[in-house]
C-alpha cells in the first residue's frame, strides 16, 4: 500500500491537468474541419481536369465557409491564452521544435491561402459583391491561377488536419497524446468531417453525391485509425495503458469517456450506413436532382459524422488531461 | 560557466515545510499557488511502514520539454543553464504546463506561466536559494556541479543519486539520494 500527502499542489495539475479546457476542444474542432473544407473542395475544383473556372464554381461557398470556421476557432485559442497582449512575440520568432509555434504562423498563413482561394474561385456574375476595386481586380487576376491556389489550398489543408493532432500528440508528459497515431487519426477525421460539412452546404447534388461517397471511406478509416489508436496504447507500457481505462470501464468515475467511445462508434457507423443506403439508390449512375428526402438523410448522416468529430476530439483533450507519466 | 544543481537528502528533511512558505515569501508567489512541494509518501501494511519526505520543484532539465513546447521562447536556458521564463514574452498559451512531466509549473493569475527560478536573484549575488537557506534539516543542498569541490559534487560523488522519471530523457538537475528508502520518485 502507498499512501502520498502533497503540501503545496497548484490546482492546474492536481488531481489532474487542467490545463485545456472547451476553448481549445473547439479550436481543434474548427481547426479540423476548416483544414478538411479546403482540402475537399480542392479536391472538386482539380478533380476535372482543365477547365474554365466558372463551370468549376460550384464549390464557391466551401472555402468562405472555411475561412470563417478557422477565423472563429483561432479567436478561440486566443481566448485561451493567459496574456494574449503578448502575442506579438510569437510572431518575432519561429521555433520549429514548438507545435504551438507552427500554429502561430501556420494558422495566418493558411488563412491567407485560403483569402486567395476564395478571390480565386468567385464566378465573374458575382465578383460585383467583393464591391472593393482592388478586389474585383485580384480577383479576376487570381481566377486564371485557380489551380495551384487550390493545390496550394490542399497542401495547406493537409498541414492544418495534422498540425491539430501533432500539437496534442507533442506532449511527452502526456501518455494518451503522446503516439504517433494521434495525428493521422485526427487527420482522417478533419477530412470525413470537411467532406460531411460540404455535403451540407453544396447546392448541387452530385457534389453532395461525391462527397457523401468520400466519407464513407474516410469513416471506415477513421474507425479503423481508433481502434489502432486504443491498441497501441493497450500495448503500451502502465502509464499508456492507464490513460485509456476511462474510456474502457463504466466504474471508473470519469464513465463519460466510456459514453462518448460508444457515441462514436454508434454515430459514425449509422452515417456510414445511410451513406451506403444512398450509394444503393443511386446503383445505375446519378442523374437530375435528389428528392427532399434524399437531401434529409445526407445532411443528417453529415450532421452525424460532425457530432462523432467534435465527442472525438473533446474526449481526447479531456481524457488526455487525465493520466500522468508521473504516478500523481 | 556554473552548472548549478540541487541535490536532495530526503532523509534529512524532517516535513516541516518551511521550504514551501521560504520559497512563497521569497518570490511572492500567489495565494493558492506554490513553486516548491513536500510529498509525504507512505508505503507498506501497518506496522511495517516506511515514510519519505521528499521535496519536489522544477528540475531545471537540461533536456527539457518545456522550453522545446514554448513557441515564442518565454521558456528558455538562462546563461548559467537554468531553465528561466520571461514573462514579457509569455502569452500564457500554458504548452510549457502540460510538456512539464513534473508539473513544476503553474498558470500565474496574471496570465504568464509560472515555476522555481532556483532563485536566481540570490544566486546572482551568491547566495543560495531561500528553500536552502531555511532548510531545517539541511536536506536540500544547492551548488555549482562543476565546482569539483562543492558539496553538491562531493555527495553525488559519494552517494547513488537519482532523478525523478529517468526515463523520460529530460536529464533532470536536481538529484535525490537516499541510503535506505526505495521508493517512488
Amino acid at each position: 500500500m502507498t499512501e502520498i500527502t502533497i503540501t503545496g499542489l497548484n490546482a492546474i495539475t492536481h488531481p489532474y491537468l487542467e490545463v485545456w479546457d472547451w476553448r481549445i476542444v473547439i479550436y481543434l474542432f474548427l481547426g479540423g474541419l476548416s483544414a478538411g473544407m479546403l482540402v475537399m473542395c480542392s479536391i472538386a475544383n482539380l478533380r476535372i481536369p482543365k477547365q474554365p473556372v466558372d463551370e468549376l464554381a460550384q464549390c464557391v461557398r466551401a472555402p468562405i465557409i472555411a475561412f470563417i470556421t478557422l477565423a472563429i476557432g483561432a479567436q478561440f485559442i486566443i481566448l485561451d491564452l493567459g496574456k494574449p497582449q503578448s502575442l506579438i512575440w510569437g510572431y518575432l520568432t519561429f521555433q520549429p521544435l514548438s507545435l504551438m509555434s507552427w500554429g502561430t504562423w501556420g494558422v495566418p498563413a493558411v488563412l491567407f491561402a485560403n483569402a486567395l482561394y476564395i478571390l480565386a474561385v468567385i464566378p465573374k456574375d458575382q465578383r460585383y459583391r467583393l464591391k472593393v476595386p482592388f478586389l474585383v481586380n485580384l480577383s479576376e487576376k487570381l481566377s486564371s491561377k485557380m489551380r495551384p491556389i487550390a493545390k496550394l489550398n490542399f497542401a495547406l489543408g493537409i498541414f492544418l488536419g495534422i498540425y491539430t493532432g501533432v500539437l496534442l500528440s507533442s506532449f511527452s508528459s502526456i501518455p494518451l497524446w503522446n503516439n504517433a497515431t494521434l495525428p493521422i487519426l485526427f487527420l482522417v477525421s478533419a477530412l470525413s468531417s470537411g467532406a460531411a460539412m460540404i455535403v451540407i452546404i453544396a447546392k448541387k447534388a452530385e457534389i453532395k453525391f461525391l462527397f457523401t461517397k468520400i466519407d464513407i471511406w474516410l469513416i471506415v478509416a477513421e474507425l479503423l485509425i481508433i481502434a489502432l489508436f486504443f491498441y497501441g496504447l493497450y500495448t503500451s507500457t502502465a502509464p499508456y495503458k492507464k490513460a485509456i481505462e476511462p474510456f474502457f470501464s463504466f466504474t471508473n468515475e470519469q464513465f463519460i469517456f466510456a459514453v462518448a467511445l460508444i457515441a462514436i462508434f454508434l454515430l459514425l457507423p449509422l452515417a456510414m450506413r445511410l451513406k451506403l443506403g444512398e450509394l444503393k439508390e443511386f446503383k445505375g449512375g446519378f442523374h437530375g436532382e435528389f428528392t427532399k428526402s434524399q437531401i434529409f438523410r445526407m445532411n443528417f448522416a453529415a450532421l452525424l459524422v460532425l457530432a462523432g468529430t467534435f465527442i472525438l476530439r473533446a474526449a481526447i483533450v479531456y481524457a488526455g488531461q487525465l493520466t500522468k507519466l508521473s504516478p500523481y | 560557466m556554473p552548472k548549478y544543481v540541487m541535490v536532495i537528502d530526503v532523509e534529512k528533511c524532517i516535513g516541516c515545510m518551511a521550504c514551501v512558505i521560504a520559497c512563497k515569501k521569497e518570490n511572492n508567489v500567489p495565494d493558492q499557488h506554490y513553486r516548491t512541494r513536500v510529498v509525504e509518501e507512505v508505503r507498506g501494511q501497518f506496522p511495517h511502514l516506511r515514510m519519505e519526505l521528499r521535496s519536489e520543484l522544477c528540475n531545471h532539465c537540461e533536456n527539457a520539454p518545456c522550453i522545446d513546447a514554448c513557441p515564442t521562447r518565454a521558456s528558455h536556458r538562462a546563461k548559467d543553464g537554468t531553465v528561466q521564463i520571461d514573462r514579457k514574452k509569455c502569452i500564457g498559451c500554458k504548452a510549457c504546463i502540460l510538456a512539464c512531466p513534473y508539473d513544476a509549473r503553474y498558470s500565474h493569475p496574471k496570465g504568464f506561466a509560472d515555476k522555481c527560478t532556483f532563485c536566481d536573484h540570490r544566486i546572482k549575488e551568491g547566495i543560495k536559494p531561500a528553500c536552502v537557506e531555511t532548510c531545517l534539516g539541511k536536506s536540500r543542498i544547492f551548488g555549482d556541479l562543476e565546482d569539483p569541490k562543492s558539496e553538491v559534487s562531493e555527495l553525488l560523488r559519494k552517494y547513488d543519486a537519482s532523478v525523478r522519471l529517468e526515463f523520460a530523457g529530460t536529464r533532470p538537475r536536481v538529484f535525490y539520494i537516499k541510503k535506505k528508502f526505495a521508493g517512488g520518485l
